[in-house]
């Protein structure tokens, strides 16, 4: 498995995917002409042809052996440059009177575009076949996330001081959020799943237009709704816990639909860009790999081509990783190359 | 006989009575000694006080049932709504959400606090014993501020408000209260109303939320309270709005009940008052005429009662002897007399009729 930036040809296989996502899933829509301009937008971010604030990095993971897309996730360059990007905040205030003995503190929720410039990680999901850890013991969904560490770290002029993650919040049985059906959906003529496509379609402005402008005091929600308030789907979880292992923490920003968490961090606070090193790389065909647990994750080191993938092991005390040929040909690089090498075990 | 004056020293009993008997209690009547003799203190102050412009002055009322020999109700006007602090209400705003990408327009309604109101003189602490309610004592006790307004234009703003008590349910419970006000104070209506009173509203005010509220967020028994009065109080409002007060976009920062507001020179009692010399006739023999409130043209001595709108030929107003003791006038001199019914109605009775929003400021 390894990953790549997502190319011309893969659109039926993104669309696969999308199909797969669901709701509550805004960044990738079940829409053609949406997920092929993607692509383009994609092929021209990793060439360098758009400026770094307006970048989608769109990647996919691949099963190099079959052709198959297993997963994706992106990066984006700049939130709210082009469309603006809302939360709400999470406040408090405090209502308190000596002469009235009280002494209260209200949450409040206050829209805000505080996120604006930030980079963002995104669009994580991996085909259900392919979770777990398959029979070498690689990670996939860990594969996913901290690939873009790695990535940001690479290319670490290319992006801003913070990145944020959304997480997608809580739905009940029928797959309705709480959350909206409280507050949203009193300001926004449509059911959940329109207003979310039409986020993923980028058309965003209706949020601006349609939303309350003035603070929201929680008391006022219902006792279901106000449980959402920061917390992540039951299937988010897993992906939560890895992003507060690289460092992200939820500041208090959720998500004005389904009340999801944002996570955030400083990027040369995370983990995985602290502490990936560059190394050259040697192959070695007499390499055996019997035994080896793949728990170095490697990146190339050109944008154009990047490639990822997990390695049986780490540099040597020189710097310098032995590749055997498999592991080199999965990530299209030969004897003599640079290659960005996290050890995801390593302790921060 | 029943009269209007000013309040006394002595009639601190009688108002401890009917701050108790006001239905629902009053924010601004609470019962409680400290605080109603502090009232008459002040009332008295106002009443002897040269004033140029309206300031802090209250001045409070009593009805007075001279052939019982009791007091039978209660009323007050501030010169300023929020004269000293800020008088606080929720101005109902509407706020278009229009999207043009989706073709949607949306009105969303909010209650914003607001001190619009502050300026205006404010008619309220309003009590009448229960035994009186139904009769012209109620019109008389209500309206005679009027009476006196008219006469001492400087002493007052030129736009009157007057605020009643909202919708509470069958258990007294106010559901605006338990809706808004019950999340910031933990603390059920009749306290807080009864603290507001004895305190001051406007510093239980400043706790509150100072964000406009978004009406689709409380429940629906809350937003049908807005401006919605007291079943008590359905006649007192219709009364007023056939005065000529217009129903606003204020409602009490409580319980919602409605704040009613007029420019006075628009009130039917400014608008019909009218001079009168006075002529002093025998009882039995003045003519039957409609009913009138009748002034007298003094301040500290205000009296007010309803006589018989009865003239002359020569345009006198002829009163009985004993209506012109109690007003304190000699044959010849002046009062102000204005017909105690309003229109639509006979006999100070008004049908309820609805004058709806209006779309001035306040």
């Amino acid at each position: 498995m390894r990953i790549r930036p997502i190319a011309e040809g893969d659109l039926e296989e993104l669309q696969a995917l999308a199909r797969e996502t669901g709701v509550g899933f805004t960044s990738l829509p079940d829409n053609r002409d949406f997920l092929a301009a993607k692509i383009t937008a994609t092929e021209e971010a990793f060439l360098e042809r758009t400026p770094p604030g307006r970048r989608n990095y769109f990647f996919v993971l691949e099963d190099e052996t079959s052709g198959q897309l297993a997963g994706c996730c992106a990066i984006e360059g700049e939130v709210g440059r082009e469309v603006p990007f809302y939360h709400y905040r999470l406040g408090t205030l405090a209502h308190s009177s000596v002469q009235l003995d009280l002494h209260r503190t209200i949450d409040t929720l206050f829209l805000c575009s505080d996120h604006t410039g930030n980079a963002e990680v995104a669009s994580l999901f991996l085909r259900p076949a392919y979770r777990g850890s398959d029979r070498r013991g690689e990670r996939n969904g860990a594969l996913l996330s901290m690939v873009r560490w790695l990535f940001m770290a690479e290319f670490r002029d290319r992006f801003p001081e913070k990145v944020l993650a959304e997480m997608r919040g809580v739905f009940d049985e029928q797959g309705r959020s709480p959350f909206w059906h409280c507050l949203g959906s009193h300001f926004f003529p449509m059911d959940f799943d329109e207003a979310d496509r039409l986020t993923g379609l980028g058309q965003k402005s209706f949020i601006g237009e349609l939303m309350p402008k003035y603070p929201i005091y929680t008391p006022f929600l219902s006792d279901e709704a106000r449980a959402c308030i920061g917390q992540v789907h039951e299937q988010t979880r897993p992906a939560l816990a890895m992003l507060k292992k690289e460092g992200l923490r939820w500041e208090g920003f959720v998500d004005i639909f389904d009340g999801g968490p944002t996570v955030e961090a400083y990027i040369d606070d995370v983990r995985g860009v602290r502490l990936s090193r560059r190394c050259t790389v040697t192959v070695d065909p007499t390499l055996d790999e019997a035994g080896e647990r793949p728990r170095w994750l490697a990146a190339t080191t050109e944008m154009a081509h990047f490639r990822a993938a997990w390695v049986g092991r780490g540099p040597d005390t020189e710097g310098c990783l032995r590749l055997s040929p498999p592991e080199a040909a999965r990530l299209e690089i030969e004897a003599g190359a640079t290659l960005r090498i996290l050890d995801t075990e390593e302790e921060a | 006989m029943l009269v209007v004056r000013p309040i006394a020293p002595a009639d601190l009993p009688s108002l401890e009575r009917l701050a108790g008997e006001a239905v629902p209690r009053l924010t601004n009547l609470p019962a409680h000694r400290d605080r109603l003799e502090e009232r008459i203190a002040r009332s008295r102050q106002a009443f002897a006080a040269a004033v140029e412009c309206p300031g802090d002055e209250h001045y409070t009322f009593v009805l007075e049932d001279l052939a019982r020999g009791e007091v039978a109700g209660t009323a007050t006007v501030r010169a300023q709504a929020g004269a000293q602090d800020a008088y606080y209400t929720y101005r109902q705003e509407t706020l278009i959400h229009a999207s043009q990408q989706l073709n949607v327009r949306r009105e969303v309604q909010t209650l914003a606090l607001s001190h619009e109101v502050s300026e205006a003189s404010l008619l309220c602490a309003y009590s009448l014993a229960p035994r009186y309610r139904g009769t012209s004592a109620e019109s008389l006790l209500r309206r005679a501020r009027l009476m006196l307004i008219a006469q001492y234009p400087e002493r007052f703003a030129t736009l009157l408000a007057m605020a009643f008590p909202g919708f509470l349910d069958d258990t007294g419970q106010s559901p605006f209260w338990n809706s808004v006000g019950q999340h910031f104070f933990v603390r059920d209506f009749e306290e807080i109303n009864y603290l507001a009173g004895v305190r001051s509203k406007s510093f239980i005010a400043e706790v509150m939320p100072q964000f406009p509220l978004y009406l689709p967020l409380l429940t629906p028994q809350a937003r049908a309270a807005i401006g919605r009065e007291h079943p008590e109080h359905e006649f007192a409002l219709a009364e007023m709005l056939a005065e000529g007060f217009q129903r606003s976009r204020h409602v009490d920062i409580f319980d919602a009940g409605p704040v009613i507001k007029a420019e006075r020179e628009r009130l039917q009692s400014f608008r019909r008052a009218a001079w009168h010399p006075v002529r002093i006739r025998p009882a039995h023999t003045l003519p039957d005429a409609e009913p009138a409130m009748v002034a007298n043209q003094r301040l500290a001595d205000f009296r007010c009662v309803v006589a018989r709108y009865a003239l002359s030929p020569t345009g006198q107003l002829m009163l009985s002897p004993e209506h012109a003791q109690v007003l304190g006038v000699e044959e010849g001199r002046a009062v102000l007399a204005a017909p105690l019914a309003l229109p639509g109605g006979e006999d100070g009775s008004v049908e309820a009729h609805d004058t709806g929003y209006d779309e001035g400021e306040l």
